[in-house]
């Protein structure tokens, strides 16, 4: 109030230069023939003066009276309108000075001198503010409220507005007398300005004005029908409040919101019963039934013409928790609303009127169907009370949006037609506040399907699948080591809990079971390792270890019967002893006295069988194409659902570098890890690279990155092999279960590939290759050297632990030969003379020649050594070929001509390089290498090689059982 | 297109019998020979038709001396064939036959085929083996017998050829019966070269 008041003083010096009372008047009758633009800007000079002099009374007459008229409910909006008047008086006086200045001062006015015209901008949104605050000065009925409160102030005043307006009559009453005379002057005066503009089209010699002209008047013509639309909504809308009842009012009735449209102005029903009108305003749309109401946010409004339901003339109406139809009785009206409805719709959505308000073309685009807004669900349901913000589509959630809770449930993520679906983030909070359950997964309408992690507010985690919400298929299970009975569980789930094969480390007992599950308990046949490397075979019925089972102890005792948990035997049973005794009879244990038996002691076993210490369990019970089914089976059908890039996480797992990105917040997870890479790139890469050279370094490329298809397949099954493998899995009779298990993983992961490379041809539209083509490219075999990387720290353990014995005789037959020099040696193990390469035998003065080691050979025996540093069994095979490629170096070297070694020649020379090389576990190395090599390698020359090694091997083991001889040799 | 198989060929015999000898003879003008992969004269490999297949021969040498007697089984596992070997000018030698084919007989390879060579016939004037004992032994073992000179290129192919005709063809959508007959992924390339 402050501020306009100084404002005003301000200006009413130079206002008040001007008191003449001049009608106001068009002068048209001047304007014939050619005009220039100097005639129209002395028009304009004049007009601008008369109308001045009428705010200037307007002012003084009516505005400031009704400022000062004390304070109402209105008076905010009395205030606006003041200050918009002030600025439209102001523009017409700067108008009028620039234009004077013109006339007096040059002698021919160009477009740029018609501020009018120029800065048209700033007249048009003068106006438009003006107008829009009298219109709700008129929805609120200031104007009424004034002449009611103030009629005395009026009744003194009435002479001076009989003047202002023409056609005053002495009947017309105080509110229409403000209303009229607030408003008519303006809209005369834009009148006027339409046809100075109108005039100034008409000069010829605009030249590149012309368009600015054109422009301005056709925003002055825009400007005019704004305000006449707006007034009439205004009329509207305030009838509507004054014939409504308060109750409708109280509720509806706000000084912004316009009527747009009645069903008593243009008849419509709604199909959601007996409703008696239907009010459409600016920015909801209100269903009146008896006494009650519905009103629905246009931003949710979706409107549409339909026939199939309710027949012709009808319109669907969507709305997030009401659908219906509103039904017109003839085609036009039908129209009509929905025309209108559309248009509000958009200018809801647009957040502002458009300008003018309707436009006159009725070519209005329509709104778009996705929509962003946020709504709290009321209706019954599982959305009651929920509030949701985000993307729309036709009434539903869909796209991107958070949905909360009132019980503080939180679900950020993807949405499908109003239910979750695609991938989401999801927080149960527990009763007690501060813990709550993080779902991080693949959604399916409404429900968890797919890949996701579960953070459990008890601390536990799950990374697996879901269907329906609930834990089914491959999934691991584990809590931290602090929690009171620390555990993993790595494997098969079903309607949430553990059923099929699975393994479950328990960290407090330090066991390990790996074997079949039935409703979160032990169910069938199972294997218990444990730390101290003793490991059991048992059958479990409902957690219980039933019937006799087969246990194998540290020493290489196997005992078969019956036991408990704590390993003590009860009941009938046979204990087979290391060196062949066995003892069968029936034992007991009581903690007091130790164990007791009575039964037979056989000690007619002789000598010890290999079979038994190395006896492997768990081939027979997991087949080996069953154990990791689930894991495997949604990798297959990724490709068999056609392997739509939306679906790849909740079939393969996250799309994430590391694990640390999804530690990261949800924020982060939503907003950012949904644009990767498309499947059809990924397609068409695999296509261009199926020559064998091509394909294998593709493979190399795509098993190596966590993001591809495949390298997720063998990250997942590495994980399920180290949760069996490792750590206290790390059990010689698990070998064969373990080494048959990679060579599968091999088949598995060339089946995937081959389901990816005919998605990939069946998607571009080409033919499937036939089986025949590719007949001579074993896939596995080239499969498996690429994947062994991945399981062979693992696997190199188990053939240590099964070839720890061998491995131990060979270790010191190696010790006790690396005694020898290096001339010894070559005589012990009978390596022809002429081949002994003496001249590496480089001496410094105080060395015997006889003294001299690790000179000979020295060349393949460095590269013998190399085998330890590779993984992949081809590596190993070529670093034995070259080992050889030494021996024969080194031999030419010696007879200074080529020559070809035979058996006779070599087999003592690669002895010799063996020994020196004195490789640790050499045995495990030669049966990873012979397990695990292509097997189109049998009888070929790397077998050859590989067998002349193990000869090698086995030799060494027995010549340490020689061990006398070498005395002899040493001593001589 | 002829199909390849792969036959293992195992070589026995004394040290100094010349079993490297016949091989490098019956290797040594093939044309293959610089392709042919090869572990010196210790491995060492040969094509030739027989029939309407080929028979790709491996061939395993191993060490004659006595004290890696023992190693034998590693090396003749899985051979389709047998090569003993003899020298005709010792005696000691063919005891050292018949060791070998008794030991293949309990614990060598089912239905491996055993060929005998009489090595050195060139040598014939100092003869201690008469050719009629070894043709009657190896009748009564079902072997094949030649006595070769790998000096001068005697009855080597024969040989060879003799251990082809005694593998039993190989039958449709049948791999054989060991390991080592197989229809590998190099052997459709290696036949168009051969064809």
């Amino acid at each position: 109030m402050e501020r306009i008041l100084c404002f005003m003083r301000h200006k009413i010096p130079t206002k008040e230069r001007r008191k003449e009372n001049l009608p106001v008047e068009v002068e048209t009758s001047q304007w014939s023939g050619d005009m220039s633009i100097t005639d129209v800007a002395s028009s304009l000079l004049r007009c601008e003066e008369t109308f001045s002099a009428c705010l200037a009374r307007i002012n003084s007459v009516v505005l400031q009276p009704l400022l000062q008229s004390g304070s109402f409910e209105q008076a905010k909006f009395f205030l606006l309108l003041n200050d918009h008047f002030q600025v439209i008086w102001d523009l017409t006086e700067e108008n009028y000075r620039a234009l004077k200045q013109t006339v007096t001062e040059t002698e021919t006015a160009s477009v740029h001198n018609l501020y009018l015209a120029w800065k048209a901008d700033l007249f048009l949104d003068a106006y438009i503010q003006y107008f829009s605050t009298f219109a709700s000065c008129v929805v609120v009925q200031g104007f009424e409220h004034a002449a009611r409160n103030k009629s005395e102030v009026w009744k003194s005043h009435k002479p001076s507005l009989q003047q202002l307006l023409e056609d005053f009559s002495p009947d017309t009453s105080n509110a229409v007398s403000l209303h009229t005379v607030l408003h008519k002057p303006f809209q005369d005066h834009l009148q006027q300005y339409s046809a100075l503009f109108s005039k100034l089209e008409e000069i010829k010699t605009l030249g590149p004005d012309k368009e600015a002209i054109v422009n301005a008047s056709r925003q002055f013509a825009k400007l005019r029908s704004f305000i006449s639309q707006a007034l009439d909504e205004a009329g509207l809308t305030r009838n509507l409040w004054k014939s409504l009842s308060h109750k409708f009012t109280d509720v509806l009735c706000t000084p912004e919101r316009r009527l747009l449209e009645d069903s008593r102005n243009l008849s419509i029903f709604s199909s959601t019963g007996r409703s008696d009108r239907v009010l459409l305003f600016h920015d909801i749309l209100v269903l009146i039934q008896g006494s009650s109401l519905q009103s629905f946010d246009l931003k949710l409004v979706w409107v549409d013409e339909t026939s199939k339901e309710t027949g012709n003339h009808t319109l669907r109406v969507r709305t997030p928790e009401e659908e219906f139809f509103l039904l017109a009785k003839e085609p036009e009206s039908r129209a009509v609303w929905k025309w209108k409805l559309s248009q509000a719709v958009r200018q809801a959505l647009n957040g502002k009127r458009d300008f003018p308000l309707w436009s006159h073309t009725g070519e209005g685009r329509a709104p778009p169907r996705c929509r962003f807004s946020t709504f709290t669900f009321r209706a019954d349901g599982r959305l009651k009370g929920a509030a949701y913000d985000g993307e729309w589509r036709l009434g539903k959630p869909h796209g991107k949006g958070q949905l909360t809770w009132p019980d503080g449930r939180n679900y950020v993520g993807d949405f499908k037609d109003g239910l979750e679906h695609g991938f989401g983030i999801c927080l149960v909070p527990h009763a007690s506040k501060d813990r709550y359950d993080c779902y991080k997964c693949h959604w399916r309408e409404g429900k968890m399907n797919g890949y996701g992690i579960c953070e459990y507010g008890n601390e536990m985690v799950y990374k697996g699948y879901f269907r329906d919400n609930l834990r089914q298929g491959f999934g691991i299970l584990d809590n931290t080591s602090s929690a009171k009975t620390p555990f993993k569980y790595t494997g098969h789930w079903e309607n949430d809990k553990k059923s099929g094969y699975g393994v479950w480390d328990d960290k407090e007992r330090e066991e390990r079971y790996i074997g079949m599950w039935h409703e979160d308990q032990r169910h069938g046949t199972g294997i218990v390792v444990m730390q101290s490397g003793v490991c059991y075979r048992r059958a479990f019925h409902l957690d219980k270890m039933v019937g006799s089972g087969i246990l194998l102890l540290e020493d290489d005792s196997i005992y078969e019967g019956n036991f408990t948990r704590d390993l003590m035997f009860v009941g009938k049973g046979k204990l087979t002893f290391p060196n062949g005794f066995t003892l069968e009879g029936t034992f007991t244990n009581k903690s007091s006295q130790g164990l007791h038996t009575e039964g037979i002691l056989n000690t007619s076993g002789g000598e010890p069988d290999d079979t038994i210490t190395k006896l492997q369990l768990g081939q027979r019970e997991f087949p080996v194409e069953q154990r990791w089914e689930g894991l495997f089976s949604q990798f297959l059908e990724f490709v068999s659902s056609g392997g739509q890039g939306e679906t790849e996480e909740s079939f393969m797992g996250f799309h994430v570098q590391t694990s640390k990105e999804l530690r990261k917040s949800q924020e982060y997870l939503y907003c950012d890890r949904e644009t990767e890479e498309a499947p059809k790139n990924l397609l068409d890469e695999l296509l261009e690279h199926q020559e064998t050279e091509a394909l294998q370094s593709y493979l190399e490329e795509a098993l190596k990155s966590s993001l591809h298809p495949l390298g997720k397949l063998l990250k997942a099954l590495a994980s399920a092999f180290q949760a069996t493998y490792g750590g206290i899995g790390a059990n010689k009779h698990l070998l064969a279960m373990a080494q048959e298990e990679v060579k599968h993983y091999a088949k598995e992961v060339w089946e995937f590939y081959q389901g990816l490379r005919d998605l990939a041809l069946k998607v571009n539209g080409q033919p499937l290759l036939e089986d025949t083509n590719q007949s001579d490219l074993n896939g596995p075999a080239l499969i498996l050297p690429l994947i062994l990387p991945s399981f062979y720290p693992e696997l190199l353990m188990l053939y240590m632990l099964y070839h720890e014995k061998e491995d131990d005789l060979y270790c010191q037959g190696i010790v006790d030969l690396s005694l020898f020099p290096d001339l010894k040696l070559l005589e012990f193990l009978d390596v022809q003379k002429h081949f002994w390469p003496l001249k590496d035998l480089t001496l410094t003065t105080n060395q015997r020649r006889s003294l001299i080691k690790d000179r000979c050979f020295l060349s393949a025996t460095e590269c013998l050594q190399k085998m330890i540093t590779t993984v992949d069994p081809r590596e190993k095979l070529d670093i034995l070929q070259k080992t050889y490629e030494e021996i024969e170096k080194t031999t030419n070297r010696v007879l200074e001509k080529e020559y070809s070694l035979t058996m006779d020649d070599l087999l003592p020379m690669l002895m010799y390089v063996v020994t020196r090389a004195s490789i640790q576990h050499l045995g495990a190395e030669i049966h990873l290498i012979r397990d695990l090599m292509d097997p189109a390698n049998e009888g070929g020359k790397h077998d050859f090689l590989l067998t002349a090694l193990e000869s090698c091997y086995e030799l060494i083991q027995k010549e340490f059982r020689l061990h006398q001889n070498w005395e002899v040799l040493q001593s001589s | 297109m002829m199909a390849i198989r792969e036959l293992k060929v195992c070589l026995l015999g004394d040290t100094g019998v010349g079993k490297s000898s016949i091989v490098c003879r019956f290797v040594q003008d093939h044309f293959d020979h610089n392709i042919s992969p090869t572990i010196g004269a210790s491995f060492m490999t040969k094509t030739v038709p027989c029939g309407n297949e080929l028979h790709k021969f491996l061939i395993w040498d191993t060490a004659g001396q006595e004290r890696f007697h023992s190693l034998a089984p590693m090396y003749y596992r899985g051979s389709a064939a047998a090569v003993i070997v003899y020298d005709i000018t010792k005696q000691d030698s063919f005891h050292t036959l018949k060791k070998w084919v008794k030991e293949l007989k309990e614990h060598g390879p089912e239905n491996i085929v055993m060929a005998i060579a009489g090595n050195k016939c060139d040598l014939s004037d100092i003869r201690e083996v008469p050719t009629k004992d070894a043709k009657e032994y190896a009748e009564t073992i079902g072997a094949i017998v030649v006595e070769t000179s790998a000096k001068n290129a005697i009855n080597i192919e024969e040989l060879f050829q003799g251990i082809s005709r005694q593998i039993p063809p190989l039958e449709t959508h049948e791999n054989g019966n060991s390991g080592t007959i197989k229809l590998g992924k190099q052997t459709t390339q290696m036949t168009r070269r051969c064809c």
